[in-house]
């Protein structure tokens, strides 16, 4: 805070406050600027822009034409890229194993939760896509890489035997059958 | 909820018993011993401390007639015992219950035995047998003569009398003609005399005769009702007394018995002896220079005793007081007079029996007096141990030494709600009075629960040390568990006990007077305490073996009191009995009783049964075995309440003999249908109810032909399921049924060894039906995998642990002789054990086949605590999942607790509740204050 009343404030208030120190008097120089405006800027407070500076950025026109092909570019990149985890995604199903562990099952729920997840957000991802020409084809590109992803995923429960698919699985579930006649004897007392 | 396990010392409880006391002496010696010697039926020798009424020491014999003991004598600290009818002569330093000395006798069947003394110095012991009569040193057991009988194939000889002259008279009789009297020197066994009396009326010494006086044989004659006199110095011709000389009458139909007394084995008898002329009739009489004269008349007493200290001998005299108390009175033997300050009143148990036998202790008091202690046997078992004037200083249940079944019933859950249920039990008819009594019985569990609450509160603010664990009616109530339940017991003598399964202690007894001495017992739990406001209710079956007539009694297990429910009258024989699951209106489960004419009779049979019966009976099946004949048959339950016979087989009784019938137990859960292979398919079991497994012996008892079958039949179809048989093996086979298999255990005489079997019983891959199971329609024979182990011990019972869900794998509870009690795992006893490991059976957790299943110390569940003679193990579920209860019971009961499966459901001991809820506690806060100290930081950031 470089006010310049505040030189000689510190002696004259007499109320002890901490940030909110009245001053005396203030010179406002530039009109525009509103006090607080001028605090944010510190020591440019006082400056004057120069007539037909503006602190918008102005936007170059001059290289739109490139920047269409970039636009597609990018957004190939979005929509290939579910499918270009795939390989690394197989490179770490093969190296954590079908052992049943902590690990394994943390990469497993991590493969099995991004493309859900992807696959959930597929409105904003469209909204990302919008300015491409070829936003349908990208769209079932970026479907077709989250499906494999998650069928990776489910195949990875699969062969780690997570998935209940066998009749063992539904074991508990059954109940004892119930019983149709009454039986009972035994030696004769 | 968790509770903390505690040290499993803490829940098991054993207790030790002796059996029907037959000999019992107190132990003189020295004056401040505290010790009664005692020999039983259950061939069990063992010194009860006389002020607590524990075991000093007992030592357990074989069982039968080759570890009977057929006499005690006690002299000084010696107790000499003669067992197994005459084979062995042992003694016994009694102090500390060593064995001094062991001598196998000759062959021949026991008499009798007496203690031979010579100048006030007993020496010897003589030992009587039919043909020969032996003398043995009590220093060391050694013989100092043995001499052969004369005439002894016309002679009976029965008793052997020595009044510490240097002689040992013989008395043996001809019935109906003449007593033999063989009068033998004690230093060298040489016959000093021989002469015989004529005497047609006599056929046994023992039970009429003794020894008075100065060699006085008495006999009592109940055709001619006097009394023989016999010198056996002087040997003259015997004298007749009629009884009626003396002024006595005996009762009629009443076989008259002497009781005399020799305190000193050295010495002559007393002149003073008892003869009982009616069944509470007693005279006090003396023999004084030949003639007989009447002391004291003694009308009514029960039982008499004579009792020596020092110089003085007492009569102790037991007559009726009152209906529940009998008096106990000291009378001088020599005078007959009556001992001031002696009285002694002995309160009868009202559901005991009544007094049988009486041992008497006396001592002299400071003043010179005499006083004394009692025990008193009573008709149940029971010994009383009673001390001046009147107090029970304890008693000794020995009735619970021969439990023949038992069950588990749960508790009701608190004492008061138990003890309204018999007000509320009342039928109610009608909506509002129906309402109004759930209301009023919801309203006293509620009241119920708050005052267990408020106890709790206050109990747990009390130092541990002072929490009693008494238990009485009043707190006997179910924990959270359920690990406490009643144990209703039945035993051999027709006592009924109650037993608090925590403590051990006996909460109720009951004695069945008229228990035929061959009954067979089958007690069945009609309703649980699940249904209040009405009562639990036990029915016990007791059938005489003899007549084949059968009687119920019906009682409340938590109290043992008889139910005011009459049992219907039986006028027909019973073959058996079925509890079925239907109820009545009161939640009573029906049971139904199968007479010789294969008619069934329903208790309760209140038309609301007969209704459900009729409704049922075509589903109703029983089956009987009549192991006699060798014959199975099926019965189904017709609408009139009659049955026809459905099928039958016949296993032909000179070939093999059926030895046990085991069916699966109706509160037997089994959680998994099936098993999981190692390829994740399943493998269902064939679990059938119906099934029963059929034992046979063969009656060919050589060891290259006998052999073991079993047979698993389906009770309702009588289709025969499965047969196996094991060659060059005998009995005695123990069987467990359980679930889809069956473990028996033999031996084999091939290899002399003994071995399980286990078989299992599969439906497959596919069920065949999963919602109902009904023997009727099963087309396919179930796939049946059998295997045999060795075992490397005898065993003596075999049973499976029981839990609630059945999620528990189970154990095989087995009882050794050796008083151990192993749990094995099943896993061990599983026909799918490979052979060759593959990848699958390690997916599975099989074990490898090995042919020896091992016995390892840490699965005896009773630790050192020996049981002997277990002839029983019964388990029952408890409320938690983990927990099985066991009861062993034998010569000895003991009670446990097993976790198969670990205590997976409970919390262990040393778990930290302190750390843990600190820590808990610690992080909350901490979360609470960051959360605060977070939400501080950004209301500033959002104000700069």
């Amino acid at each position: 805070m470089a006010s310049p009343g505040g030189q000689g404030g510190g002696a004259l208030s007499t109320r002890g406050g901490g940030g909110a120190k009245r001053m005396k008097w203030a010179l406002e120089l530039s009109l525009g600027n509103t006090r607080s405006r001028g605090d944010r800027q510190g020591g440019q407070g006082d400056v004057v822009y120069p007539i037909g500076y503006s602190e918008k950025p102005v936007p170059d026109t001059s290289i739109q034409e490139t920047d269409k092909n970039l636009v597609e570019k990018r957004c190939w990149d979005v929509a290939l890229g579910p499918l270009k985890q795939i390989p690394m995604n197989l490179f770490i199903m093969y190296m954590s194993g079908n052992t049943i562990s902590i690990f394994p099952i943390m990469m497993v729920c991590m493969m099995a939760w991004r493309p859900i997840q992807a696959l959930m957000s597929m409105s904003a991802t469209f909204k990302l896509l919008e300015s491409s020409s070829q936003q349908w084809l990208q769209g079932l590109v970026y479907l077709i890489g989250n499906l494999l992803g998650s069928a990776l995923a489910i195949y990875k429960c699969q062969s780690m035997g997570l998935l209940p698919t066998h009749s063992s699985d539904w074991l508990a579930f059954i109940d004892p059958p119930q019983r149709m006649e009454i039986m009972g004897g035994g030696m004769v007392l | 909820i968790f509770f903390t396990g505690l040290s499993p010392f803490l829940f098991c409880r054993r207790q030790q018993y002796v059996g029907k006391v037959r000999f019992a002496h107190f132990d003189t010696h020295v004056q401040s011993s505290k010790k009664v010697v005692v020999a039983t039926e259950k061939n069990v020798f063992a010194a009860l401390n006389t002020r607590t009424g524990e075991l000093f020491w007992r030592h357990v014999d074989k069982t039968g007639s080759e570890g009977n003991i057929d006499a005690l004598l006690l002299q000084g600290a010696d107790a000499v015992l003669v067992v197994g009818n005459g084979r062995l002569l042992r003694s016994w330093e009694v102090n500390i219950g060593g064995l001094n000395w062991e001598i196998l006798l000759d062959s021949g069947s026991f008499q009798s035995a007496c203690l031979v003394g010579q100048q006030d110095n007993v020496k010897y012991v003589a030992v009587l047998k039919k043909t020969v009569i032996s003398l043995h040193y009590l220093s060391n057991g050694h013989q100092k003569w043995i001499e052969n009988l004369p005439d002894s194939e016309t002679v009976d000889y029965q008793a052997v009398y020595s009044g510490g002259n240097g002689e040992v008279y013989v008395l043996g009789v001809v019935p109906h003609s003449h007593i033999a009297v063989v009068v033998y020197s004690v230093d060298d066994g040489e016959i000093l005399k021989q002469f015989s009396v004529e005497a047609a009326w006599l056929s046994n010494i023992q039970t009429s005769c003794a020894v008075v006086g100065k060699g006085m044989l008495t006999c009592v004659d109940s055709t001619t009702l006097s009394l023989y006199m016999l010198d056996l110095h002087t040997q003259l011709q015997m004298t007749q007394l009629p009884l009626q000389t003396l002024g006595l009458e005996v009762d009629p139909g009443f076989h008259p018995t002497l009781v005399s007394t020799q305190p000193n084995a050295a010495r002559q008898p007393l002149s003073e002896f008892f003869l009982q002329l009616g069944p509470e009739h007693y005279v006090l009489l003396q023999l004084n220079n030949g003639q007989i004269v009447t002391l004291r008349d003694f009308k009514p007493a029960m039982l008499v005793s004579f009792a020596t200290t020092g110089e003085k001998t007492v009569a102790a005299v037991m007559s009726p007081k009152n209906k529940t108390a009998c008096g106990l009175n000291l009378f001088s033997a020599d005078t007959g007079r009556r001992l001031l300050d002696t009285t002694l009143i002995f309160n009868m148990d009202p559901y005991g029996g009544k007094p049988e036998t009486l041992y008497v202790q006396a001592f002299l008091k400071k003043d010179d007096s005499v006083g004394y202690r009692a025990i008193v046997q009573t008709e149940d078992h029971t010994l009383t141990f009673l001390q001046q004037p009147g107090r029970v200083m304890w008693t000794r249940e020995e009735a619970l030494s021969d439990v023949v079944t038992m069950e588990m019933v749960d508790l009701p859950l608190t004492g008061t709600q138990a003890e309204l249920e018999g007000e509320f039990g009342k039928k109610a008819d009608g909506l509002m009075s129906m309402v109004l009594k759930r209301l009023s019985s919801q309203f006293i569990l509620l009241q119920a629960w708050v005052s267990h609450l408020w106890k709790l509160f206050y109990d747990a603010r009390k130092p541990r040390s002072q929490v009693k664990n008494d238990v009485t009616i009043e707190n006997l109530s179910r924990d959270e568990f359920n690990l406490q339940k009643m144990m209703v017991m039945v035993t051999a003598s027709g006592k009924l006990f109650g037993i608090d399964s925590k403590t051990g202690t006996i909460v109720w007894k009951h004695y069945l007077d008229n228990i035929p001495s061959n009954a067979a017992f089958k007690l069945m739990v009609q309703r649980t305490t699940a249904h209040f406001p009405h009562p639990p209710q036990c029915t016990l079956l007791i059938k005489d073996k003899d007549t084949g007539l059968a009687t119920l009694h019906v009682f409340n297990p938590i109290f043992g009191k008889k139910s005011h429910i009459t049992p219907p009258a039986l006028p027909q024989p019973i073959l058996q009995s079925l509890l079925l699951p239907l109820m009545d209106q009161d939640y009573a489960k029906v049971l139904l009783l199968v007479d010789d004419q294969y008619k069934v009779s329903a208790f309760p049979s209140t038309k609301n049964v007969l209704q459900q019966l009729q409704e049922m009976a075509s589903s109703i099946f029983f089956y009987l075995v009549d192991s006699s004949q060798g014959r199975l048959s099926g019965y189904r339950l017709r609408t009139d309440l009659s049955t026809e016979l459905i099928w039958e087989v016949v296993i032909p009784p000179e070939i093999q003999r059926i030895v046990s019938v085991k069916g699966k137990r109706p509160n037997e859960h089994v959680h998994s249908q099936g098993r999981v292979m190692g390829d994740r398919s399943v493998l269902y079991k064939y679990l059938n109810p119906n099934l029963l497994a059929i034992v046979t012996e063969s009656t060919d008892s050589h060891q290259e032909r006998s052999f073991v079958g079993i047979l698993l039949i389906d009770g309702v179809t009588g289709r025969i399921i499965h047969e196996a048989v094991q060659r060059k093996t005998k009995g005695p086979v123990h069987v467990v049924h359980s679930e889809n298999w069956v473990v028996y255990e033999y031996w084999s005489t091939k290899s002399r060894r003994n071995e399980f079997s286990v078989i299992e019983l599969y439906e497959g891959m596919e069920l065949y039906n999963s919602t109902v199971f009904s023997s009727l329609d099963r087309p396919h024979a179930p796939q049946v995998l059998q295997q045999s182990y060795i075992f490397p011990s005898a065993i003596s019972t075999l049973e499976a642990t029981l839990t609630e869900k059945g999620i528990t794998s189970r154990h095989l509870l087995i009882g050794l002789p050796s008083g151990g009690i192993l749990s094995l795992p099943k896993m061990f006893l599983d026909p799918r054990r490979p052979e060759i490991v593959t990848e699958q059976s390690r997916e599975e957790n099989l074990i490898p086949y090995a042919p020896e299943l091992p016995i390892r110390t840490e699965w005896y569940i009773n630790y050192n605590q020996t049981i002997s003679r277990v002839r029983g193990i019964y388990t029952a579920p408890s409320g938690l999942e983990s927990t099985c209860l066991v009861v062993a019971y034998g010569l000895d009961i003991y009670q446990t607790r097993v976790y198969p499966s670990k205590q997976f459901d409970v919390l262990k001991d040393d778990y930290d509740y302190m750390l843990i809820s600190s820590v808990l506690f610690a992080l909350f806060f901490a979360t609470m204050i960051s959360k605060r100290l977070a939400e501080v930081k950004l209301l500033n950031r959002a104000w700069r």
